[in-house]
């Protein structure tokens, strides 16, 4: 398996396919040689024929032989043409699939700075559609190579056959060469116009499913269907222009080999018939005027992939080429542990000290500009906890992106239990810090897999253990097929509560010594959200955690509130505390309530749209 | 949006499910007779062409060299130049005119499709997911392009080469013809054997390649979740796994399609041997000529190929008939909510009675027996936990689904009979979020009512107080609002969607509270614009504040889907009951 490093870099376009197909090159030269030998079979048939004719039915002389020589050629030709084809297009899927691997390694430690600006979509054609060009390509690499013998060789035989006839023959064959390469030129931004009408097509019909409700309450249809139509017309039209490019090209380059074969029959019907030249020559001239064909437009179309493959590889070398931002220490250092069975018991501290964070420039985000935390301090001790409070905008959720490095500070430092996040290993510390996301994401895998994300070998034991921790098991049980039911966009679907305790549950497996719960109830059915709360408090028992709160109901868990605001810890203290003097606090948790309200009323129809849509 | 490959069942037809599929897309390509008639007539031409070029060889050896007649030899070749020039001419129709039937067959599919789909109720959208109706109108219809590029030509002209060919060979000599076609049955049975083999694999690699993007999309999606657990390595790991897959499914199409693509050649090759040998024998017995074996051993080096493309093109075939099928079964959903006769009167009282619904496919009413009577200027709120069938009550009062049971009226008229046109003049819907189309600020207004002058729409506009804040931009109101409205802030989409409200000026309104997310400036104007809106309209609100609550007249709360208590306010909380327990828990936890 190939190895997946971070920090490769550095790579650029030609020699980032020159490394991959150093790896093959073993399989590409036996495709190559087998495609030279599958040359000697269809150089070899034209000849035969000729001294068929000739000698065998002309001269009526051992015409058995040479006909079963031409047989047993093509027979030759046969099974060496399957092995080359065989070859090379096994060595580019392989080459698709490697790159593949390495690209989804890279992209998986890319630093979260670079995913927050990244398109999935671009992502998603940079590791598909751009490979599969690139597939394209390495195909015609042994193929072409070996058409390149044959056609060689089949410019040597007819020289020396008859060097003025041979020349007359080939006149029209660079044409051949010189229209395809120019119909790739015409064609593809042709395409690329089609594609382009079929994506604003696609726009219509997207707003128009999306904003159903509003043309169904307005009766706009027609108006729509008008747009529609405008589309469709566009694509015909832009089809229609492409059709008319194929129709100036593909027929003339069909055509034009017909053109030296009727010069070698009135060329070389006058020498046979001056008794210059024998019939069978002459035959032989047309087979290999026919045999060329194919092999020289291939030779058109490589050049064109070859343009392609490198652009696509360009596209997927802008990935490969970017370094996490976010690096493993050279050197890293091991947290302090008891050595004991339970390793990690006693430890978690954090220190937050001077801590100043801007994020880079986003298109998404408006509002930004200035450092989102700013001089932010804050110690934990072991065991304790803190809720992060603030308004929206007010820094909360950076904190934790920054404990676990998904952004590095740019000033200041943080600690857990005295090492600098940064003298760690990225796996130790995120291994040290378990996250129950805002948003649950749930992979389309069994619920055991999803719990045991952080360790795929746990035993069903441990998980069970969890999911009781986190109060899922009793649901779970219920599924249809229990904790063997599959997840995900294509699986079961569960409510938002659901998905939340199996996301604790997965933070409970992975035991760390710090947890963080980034605003873990929201989009939780109301009835539900003490469960949740439940869940959280028996998980925190012991461990040093940060909840990060969006709802009154949240804070009253931790032992301490931090209020943040504009990046700095303004107030601190108990939850009682801060409300009897902080005022604040109190428009914080104010304005919480208020956006409480409103995630419900979301809920409510989430829950309409459920119903409605099984 | 990336479009997902995955293979569904629906993608495996089998013969007869395929033949039936094209049968009914040659019905629908009939309007296009005249064009595809031309186009198989230019298609003809370009093949005899192709064809006639041996046969003139061979009239240029026998008669021509084989006399040493160079006169004939010269007509011989002048003819050739004259069918390769007319080829040339017919061959560049064909694809004009196969082209144009093919892309106006699809231009008259999306239409159609399209049509369809816009006929049908919100219960149709409800069951379909969006991404789904997307990519029957995107990658299905495309997915025909191919064939009608390519495909239908390479067809006909595959069927025309082969069939003509033969009668070529045999009008050149029945004995050669049988010589040569001693290989045709093993080429058939390993053609169809080829076909069937390749298109299982194809179908596999489509599966796999759809479930490999998917766990890209899944990782690239997750990689917050993948690094935060450090699982990256293990991440990479399953992902690798599944492209090991996806590779043995490309290994084994390929392996299907070497053995026969070697066959094909060979016995391509072969039987030119099989040519020469009994045809030189023919030729010694004095039963055919020279240059009757020439022509024979030219016109096998063309007939092989086109056997193979045919071998080929059912993939295409089959694929393209997979996702028609998925296309008819669209068209053939009869839409579930259409119009009646009756025109409603302009202002009238709005009466639910007796009303349940059940969403189609499932067993649970939503509603059971609601009774409300709305009189004619009333503002009345729904109030109501999550879930409890408030939101339906209001899409039930719009007509955008039918009752199960029971009627709702305006003016005594069933809204079933009304018609569709006069309906959606009398009630509007305002949905919470404010979706905007492509286009202008003056076109998205323009929605609600096509044929609006700018006058009116600018009426609509100042009716609710947003027409300054608009003339204020750059373009005024002919702003382009750019993708989904992302020119506008939340509050002035908003603000588009009650001026389509405002342009239509209902008898009644029906609202989702529509204040989410709005930043406190906005809010207001928002606020304001909805309550110039409401005044002198029946109003129904989907209510979730206690603000909204109390400027209504009166009160319904449903409660699993009952009609629980209807009063006002303080009628209401006079009997104390969930109304009243509703309202102290919103009252305690507003901030003091």
């Amino acid at each position: 398996m190939p190895a997946f490093d971070a920090d490769h870099t550095t790579v650029s376009t030609w020699p980032l396919l020159w490394e991959t197909l150093r790896a093959q090159r073993r399989n590409l030269l036996i495709g190559t040689m087998i495609g030279l030998a599958w040359s000697v079979g269809k150089v070899a048939s034209p000849v035969l024929i000729r001294f068929g004719i000739d000698r065998g039915i002309r001269d009526d002389e051992m015409l058995w032989l040479w006909a079963g020589l031409i047989a047993f050629a093509g027979l030759f030709a046969g099974f060496f043409t399957a092995f080359r084809r065989f070859y090379a297009f096994r060595e580019a899927r392989w080459t698709e699939t490697r790159l593949r691997e390495r690209l989804f390694g890279h992209i998986m430690s890319l630093h979260i700075g670079y995913h927050d600006r990244a398109q999935t979509g671009q992502l998603m054609s940079r590791s598909s559609s751009d490979l599969n060009q690139i597939q394209m390509f390495v195909v015609m690499i042994p193929i072409t190579l070996s058409n390149l013998a044959m056609i060689s060789a089949v410019t040597v035989i007819l020289l020396i056959t008859d060097w003025q006839l041979a020349l007359l023959a080939f006149a029209s064959l660079p044409l051949i060469q010189v229209l395809g390469s120019r119909f790739s030129r015409a064609i593809h931004p042709a395409v690329l116009a089609v594609q382009a009408e079929q994506a604003e097509l696609a726009t219509v019909v997207e707003e128009s499913v999306g904003g159903v409700r509003v043309i169904k309450g307005f009766g706009a249809e027609r108006v729509q269907a008008e747009k529609l139509r405008t589309e469709a017309d566009d694509i015909r039209r832009e089809s229609i222009k492409a059709a008319r490019i194929r129709a100036k090209y593909l027929p003339a380059m069909e055509l034009l080999p017909q053109v030296g074969l009727i010069a070698v029959l009135w060329f070389g019907g006058n020498q046979v018939i001056n008794g210059d030249l024998s019939l069978g020559a002459l035959v032989q001239f047309n087979v290999y005027v026919a045999l060329l064909v194919w092999p020289l437009r291939m030779i058109g179309m490589t050049i064109a992939f070859a343009q392609r493959a490198a652009a696509a590889l360009g596209r997927v070398n802008e990935v490969l080429d970017i370094a996490s931002q976010v690096r493993n220490p050279d050197h890293p250092v091991d947290l302090p542990t008891t050595g004991g069975a339970e390793p990690a018991a006693g430890f978690g501290d954090i220190a937050f000290r001077g801590v100043t964070f801007t994020y880079p420039t986003m298109a998404s985000e408006t509002e930004t500009g200035g450092p989102v935390l700013d001089g932010f301090d804050l110690d934990m001790g072991a065991g304790q906890s803190v809720a992060v409070v603030g308004a929206t905008g007010s820094g909360k959720s950076t904190v934790v992106r920054l404990l676990v490095r998904f952004y590095d500070v740019d000033a200041g430092s943080i600690s857990i239990d005295g090492v600098d996040i940064r003298e760690l290993s990225l796996h130790d510390l995120r291994r040290a810090v378990g996250i129950v996301f805002e948003d649950t994401l749930l992979f389309h895998d069994t619920v055991r897999a999803n719990i045991a994300f952080a360790d795929p070998a746990a035993g069903a034991e441990r998980v069970e253990q969890a999911a009781r921790l986190a109060g899922a098991h009793d649901f779970i049980m219920g599924l249809p097929d229990a904790y063997d039911t599959m997840l995900g966009e294509r699986g079961f679907s569960l409510s938002g509560g659901q998905r939340q305790r199996i996301a604790i549950a997965r933070a409970i497996l992975a035991d760390p010594r710090i947890l963080v719960l980034d605003d873990a109830t929201s989009a939780v059915d109301p009835s539900k959200e003490h469960e949740i709360r439940d869940a959280m408090a028996t998980v925190m028992a012991g461990r040093t955690t940060i909840v990060i709160a969006h709802r009154p109901g949240t804070v009253a868990l931790a032992d301490t509130v931090v209020l943040l605001d504009h990046g700095r810890v303004i107030a601190w203290g108990r939850h009682d505390e801060l409300l009897a003097t902080e005022p604040r606090y109190r428009d914080v948790l104010a304005a919480m309530e208020q956006s409480d309200d409103e995630e419900r009323r979301d809920l409510s129809d989430d829950v309409e749209a459920t119903i409605g849509g099984d | 949006m990336f479009r997902m490959g995955a293979v569904t069942d629906d993608d495996k037809l089998d013969k007869e499910a395929t033949r039936q599929v094209l049968r009914r897309a040659i019905g629908m390509a009939k309007p296009f007779r005249r064009t595809i008639f031309a186009a198989l007539c230019f298609v003809l031409m370009s093949t005899l062409g192709l064809l006639l070029g041996p046969v003139i060889v061979r009239y240029g050896i026998d008669s021509g060299i084989d006399m040493k007649d160079t006169t004939t030899l010269r007509n011989a070749v002048i003819a050739y130049i004259v069918v390769v020039a007319l080829a040339y001419l017919a061959a560049r129709q064909q694809y004009i005119f196969i082209n144009r039937a093919g892309e106006g067959f699809l231009r008259a599919l999306r239409v159609r499709t399209f049509d369809h789909i816009q006929r049908q109720s919100l219960g149709f959208f409800d069951r379909y997911q969006s991404g789904v109706l997307i990519s029957r109108m995107t990658a299905d219809i495309e997915s025909m392009a191919e064939l009608v590029q390519w495909g239908l030509l390479q067809f006909v002209a595959a069927v025309f080469l082969i069939g003509l060919s033969l009668i070529l060979m045999l009008s050149l000599s029945w004995q050669l013809t049988i010589a040569a076609l001693l290989v045709m049955p093993v080429i058939i049975i390993a053609s169809r054997k080829f076909q069937r083999d390749s298109n299982a694999a194809y179908l596999e690699v489509r599966e796999r390649v759809g479930q490999n993007l998917s766990e890209l999309q899944e990782g690239i999606a997750g990689v917050r979740v993948v690094q935060a657990y450090a699982q990256e390595k293990e991440q990479t790991r399953q992902f690798v796994a599944s492209n090991r897959s996806l590779y043995q499914s490309h290994v084994h199409s390929i392996r299907v399609s070497t053995w026969y693509f070697g066959l094909v050649e060979a016995l391509g090759i072969f039987s030119t041997g099989l040519a020469i040998g009994i045809g030189g024998w023919l030729v010694g017995r004095g039963d055919v000529t020279v240059g009757t074996v020439v022509a024979f051993v030219l016109l096998l080096a063309q007939l092989f190929e086109p056997v193979q493309q045919l071998s080929q093109l059912y993939n295409t075939v089959q694929s393209s008939a997979a996702s028609l099928d998925k296309l008819f079964t669209i068209l053939d959903t009869e839409p579930d909510i259409q119009g009646g006769s009756e025109e409603l009167p302009e202002r009238a009282d709005l009466i639910v009675d007796g009303v349940g619904f059940t969403y189609p496919s499932t067993d649970t009413p939503v509603l059971r027996d609601v009774t409300i009577s709305v009189a004619d200027g009333e503002r009345l709120a729904l109030v109501g936990p999550t879930g409890a069938g408030k939101s339906t009550v209001a899409k039930l009062m719009a007509r955008l689904y039918d009752p199960t049971e029971g009627t709702i009226s305006f003016g005594g008229i069933d809204l079933r009979d009304a018609t569709l046109g006069s309906l959606r003049e009398r009630v509007v819907v305002v949905p919470q979020e404010g979706f905007l189309f492509g286009g202008s600020i003056a076109d998205n207004v323009r929605i609600a009512r096509a044929d609006a002058t700018d006058d009116e729409l600018r009426e609509a506009l100042d009716a609710i107080g947003a027409l300054d804040r608009f003339d204020a931009f750059e373009d005024g109101i002919d702003t382009e609002v750019r993708e989904r409205g992302s020119r506008l802030s939340a509050g002035e989409r908003q603000l588009v969607s009650l001026a389509r409200a405002a342009l239509v000026d209902p008898a009644v309104l029906v609202l989702d509270e529509a204040t989410s997310s709005l930043d406190p400036g906005t809010e207001v104007i928002v606020e304001q614009a909805l309550d110039r809106l409401m005044i002198g309209r029946t109003t129904i609100v989907v209510a979730h504040r206690l603000s909204t609550i109390q400027h209504a007249d009166r009160i319904a709360v449903i409660d699993a889907g009952l009609l629980a208590e209807l009063g006002t306010h303080d009628e209401l909380v006079e009997i104390g009951g969930r109304y009243a327990a509703l309202a102290s828990a919103w009252a305690q936890s507003l901030p003091s």
